[in-house]
């Protein structure tokens, strides 16, 4: 165990360390600099500005300096928020944004594993047809989409929500129903094929002959084995809704970090894209490295090997 | 699209609900986080509305964009225009119960020009007596600069050469004073609610990053109270949200950053919505060095074959069609400048080019940056030139700083670009084309011109300064057109009926001193 856990922190600081150096490669290789303005700067005024974020220095210069300040917790100042550092920018909003992706995880899970289990079940019935219509509606519905017609419905139409922002209990209603929607739409059609494959098990005919209840057959015996496929695709998805989403954060002005993996590139702020990536990428290795351990309690074999 | 559709349809929810919300406690939307509230470091609009409503200076604008007391009671003018003397009120508080003294400008332009704050705004006082010469670090000491405070309430400034435009950047929040003890104190944190120090119409009280920034009324506030107690300011980015917030109750007052484009025309209908001429112009600029646009008959073609009355039809925000560039309400203004849309004489001038009925035009880029109104400006434009001289234009647009670098290193025959006044003065105009601006991405150069706007730039006398400008836009908008100005924009803006007294200037200000109930104005 000592040695596994050794080797997947071995590869998880490579990924970050990789990612890193390439966004760090990539920004400085994009055109467009975090102080082209549209008002042009005086060369004396770019200068000063240049040499506050040091910027003036060679690019292997800046890039040890950058690595070594992740190294020691720093993620260095923005260029475009004066006020304050990547940390604390990160430290305000990450809160927020993983608050609302623990909440669609929740609502995806809770809606998919019943919808994933009646439409095994009853596959090829009417029931099937509807809940996966349903799922492909879900799937392929945009959130800017879906979240308007939201906030037409239920809060300009009904009154029973505030159009945006995140201050009260209910406020969160609205974006998690947005932000879990094509999750657990996702996860209802993935749960109901990997069910119905399971159902064709030998293990499932031997425990029917059994003569075990149908009920504890399916929730038992096949469900803990359909999850397997959604346990993989888990992993990059609760990392992506824990980061934020920009579109859903956008729509109902929520103060999360979602938006900056767009407004951070287009203003150039380097440290930020740099910061908010690399929490997205540790964020990933974690989500990933807790899946890989879930295997285990659920699929003995894997726990072998 | 889907979600204008719906709102369109319906819309059940009344603004004057006011969920939340009461007589004294008024909500506005940002739009976004402000950057900064460090006064020498913001740059941006949303910043100086937040700083606007904490913070006086030196002076304001009146109602005709002229400089007028605030903490300066009175000045004099001297030495040729070369020394300005401020006297100021001694009885101005700063939040804290310190009185704001000649010192705290003198620090806070010090501050301003010093190259470790590495102020975006920094060129603004570069007509002080060795202001560049300091924030280059030529190895200058500070106190060299052209500001001294000669005692608590007289504050001195000597600068390089006459400029007639001084007066007015005094009304722009970089210039406000700054108090050193808290500065030097807190560091970057100084502008945290819990420490920062102010001396206007409102304080800080709360700041909830990328969601809300709470004000109170400054009961100490020299000019009185304000009415509303509290100030909520909201940070919603998406403008069909921030509409559908005030359909609901949610805000009282949203402006462009909350409006998107196809929404004005239903709001145009309602109570309290108002549109604001703005002091910003919007221009196609060709690269005139390069064929065919070097030559100025080709560029007087393209300029009279737009018929600059369609953009406030398509764009709906109160554009004014522009055929000079001097903006209305702005010192010499002259709307007869400038060639009018006249389709038989640009093909006239086309065919004088060697181009008749556009035959032989070689293909050209008219660029823009991304965004929705851009490119239903480009389309207009691009459909008018062809029309009327057969010319096709290709459209091109990409990301906003890729298309700024692109400006710098491969420019496009044709490019949009715009320009809001930093203080209400010609001179912030019509500088930007001359051949040593940095913003002249034409490569259009005008001896004459020049000189021109430097005379108009030393002239203290508005009468020969009008005339001086008159001289130049003709150069610029008839007979040299570097550039096409297309119009000056306007602000949407959409008050509750509930509130009356928001003050909503030509340069994006949002002033909220005076906004109050209605029910309490009528009684008054």
């Amino acid at each position: 165990m000592a040695r596994f856990l050794l080797k997947r922190i071995f590869h998880g600081a490579l990924v970050l360390w990789a990612v890193a150096t390439l966004t760090f490669v990539l920004l400085h290789v994009t055109p467009g600099g975090p102080f082209d303005r549209e008002r042009k700067l005086p060369p004396e005024v770019v200068a000063n500005l240049e040499a506050k974020y040091q910027l003036d220095e060679s690019l292997p210069k800046q890039y040890l300096r950058y690595v070594t300040g992740i190294l020691q917790g720093d993620l260095g100042p923005s260029y475009k928020y004066l006020d304050r550092g990547v940390n604390e920018i990160v430290r305000d909003t990450l809160p927020t944004s993983a608050l609302l992706g623990v909440l669609a995880i929740a609502f995806a899970l809770l809606v998919s594993l019943p919808v994933g289990l009646f439409a095994a079940y009853y596959r090829g019935s009417w029931i099937d047809r509807c809940l996966m219509m349903w799922a492909s509606f879900g799937i392929s519905m945009p959130h800017f989409i879906l979240g308007a017609v939201l906030i037409w419905a239920f809060a300009l139409q009904l009154g029973w929500f505030q159009a945006g922002r995140w201050d009260t209990f209910s406020s969160a209603f609205l974006p998690t129903i947005t932000l879990g929607a094509a999750p657990a739409a996702y996860l209802s059609a993935l749960l109901r094929s990997s069910l119905i494959e399971a159902l064709r098990e030998d293990f499932i005919r031997t425990a029917r002959a059994k003569g075990i209840k149908e009920s504890l057959v399916l929730v038992k015996h096949a469900l803990s084995h359909s999850l397997i496929p959604v346990l993989t695709v888990m992993g990059p998805l609760t990392a992506s809704l824990l980061a934020g989403s920009f579109v859903v954060e956008y729509v109902f002005a929520i103060p999360g970090m979602g938006r900056f993996f767009i407004t951070a590139v287009t203003d150039r702020d380097y440290p930020l894209i740099m910061g908010v990536t690399l929490i997205y990428t540790a964020l990933l290795v974690c989500a990933n490295f807790i899946v890989d351990l879930f295997y285990g309690f659920i699929d003995p074999r894997i726990r072998t090997e | 699209m889907l979600a204008l559709l719906l709102f369109c349809v319906s819309c059940k929810a009344s603004p004057e609900s006011n969920p939340g919300g009461s007589d004294n406690h008024f909500r506005v939307n940002l739009g976004t986080e402000p950057p900064s509230l460090d006064w020498s470091l913001a740059t941006d609009h949303v910043s100086f509305n937040v700083i606007a409503n904490l913070m006086v200076g030196l002076t304001e604008l009146n109602e005709d964009l002229k400089p007028t007391p605030v903490i300066a009671k009175s000045w004099e003018i001297a030495d040729s225009g070369r020394r300005i003397v401020f006297h100021l009120r001694d009885d101005v508080l700063w939040s804290d119960g310190k009185k704001v003294r000649a010192q705290d400008f003198e620090y806070s332009w010090k501050r301003l020009l010093d190259p470790k704050t590495a102020s975006e705004y920094a060129y603004i006082l570069f007509d002080l007596v060795n202001a560049q010469e300091y924030h280059e670090s030529k190895n200058l000491d500070a106190g060299e600069i052209g500001v001294k405070a000669l005692d608590d309430v007289t504050f001195e400034v000597r600068l390089r050469h006459p400029a007639s435009y001084f007066l007015s950047l005094t009304t722009f929040e970089v210039t406000f004073p700054q108090r050193q003890d808290i500065i030097e104190k807190f560091a970057s944190r100084w502008t945290d609610p819990e420490h920062i120090v102010t001396n206007g119409p409102f304080l800080l009280t709360q700041w909830k990053h990328e969601n809300e920034i709470q004000l109170r009324a400054n009961p100490n506030y020299f000019l009185g109270k304000p009415a509303m107690e509290r100030i909520s300011m909201f940070m919603v980015n998406e403008k069909t949200t921030a509409v559908a917030m005030y359909e609901q109750g949610q805000l009282d007052f949203i402006d462009n950053q909350s409006i998107p484009t196809l929404e004005k025309r239903r709001l145009t209908k309602q109570r309290g919505f108002h549109n604001v001429p703005q002091l910003r112009g919007y221009y196609y600029g060709f690269m005139t060095d390069r064929k065919p646009f070097n030559d100025p008959r080709v560029r007087k073609a393209f300029a009279m074959a737009i018929d600059r009355s369609t953009f406030p039809k398509i764009l709906q925000g109160g554009e004014k069609p522009a055929s000079s560039w001097i903006p209305p309400g702005m010192l010499a203004h002259n709307s007869k400048i400038g060639v009018p849309f006249n389709p038989p004489e640009a093909r006239r001038l086309l065919r004088e080019a060697g181009y008749p009925d556009g035959k032989g035009f070689p293909r050209v880029v008219l660029a823009y940056n991304t965004d929705e109104v851009h490119k239903l400006v480009a389309e207009a434009v691009q459909g008018m030139w062809e029309r009327n001289l057969g010319v096709v234009v290709a459209l091109e647009n990409q990301e906003w700083k890729v298309y700024l670098k692109k400006l710098q290193n491969d420019p496009p025959h044709v490019f949009r670009l715009g320009w809001g006044a930093d203080y209400p003065d010609p001179d912030n105009f019509m500088k930007l084309f001359t051949a040593n601006s940095g913003n002249n991405s034409t490569r259009w150069k005008n001896p004459r011109y020049d000189q021109l706007i430097e005379l108009a730039a030393r002239e203290l006398d508005p009468k020969k300064r009008a005339k001086h400008y008159d001289e130049a836009q003709k150069i610029l908008c008839e007979t040299d057109l570097p550039i096409v100005p297309l119009f000056w924009t306007g602000e949407s803006t959409v008050l509750n009926p509930r509130f009356t007294g928001l003050e909503f200037n030509s340069m994006a200000r949002m002033d909220l001193r005076h906004v109050r109930p209605v029910e309490t104005s009528s009684a008054q």
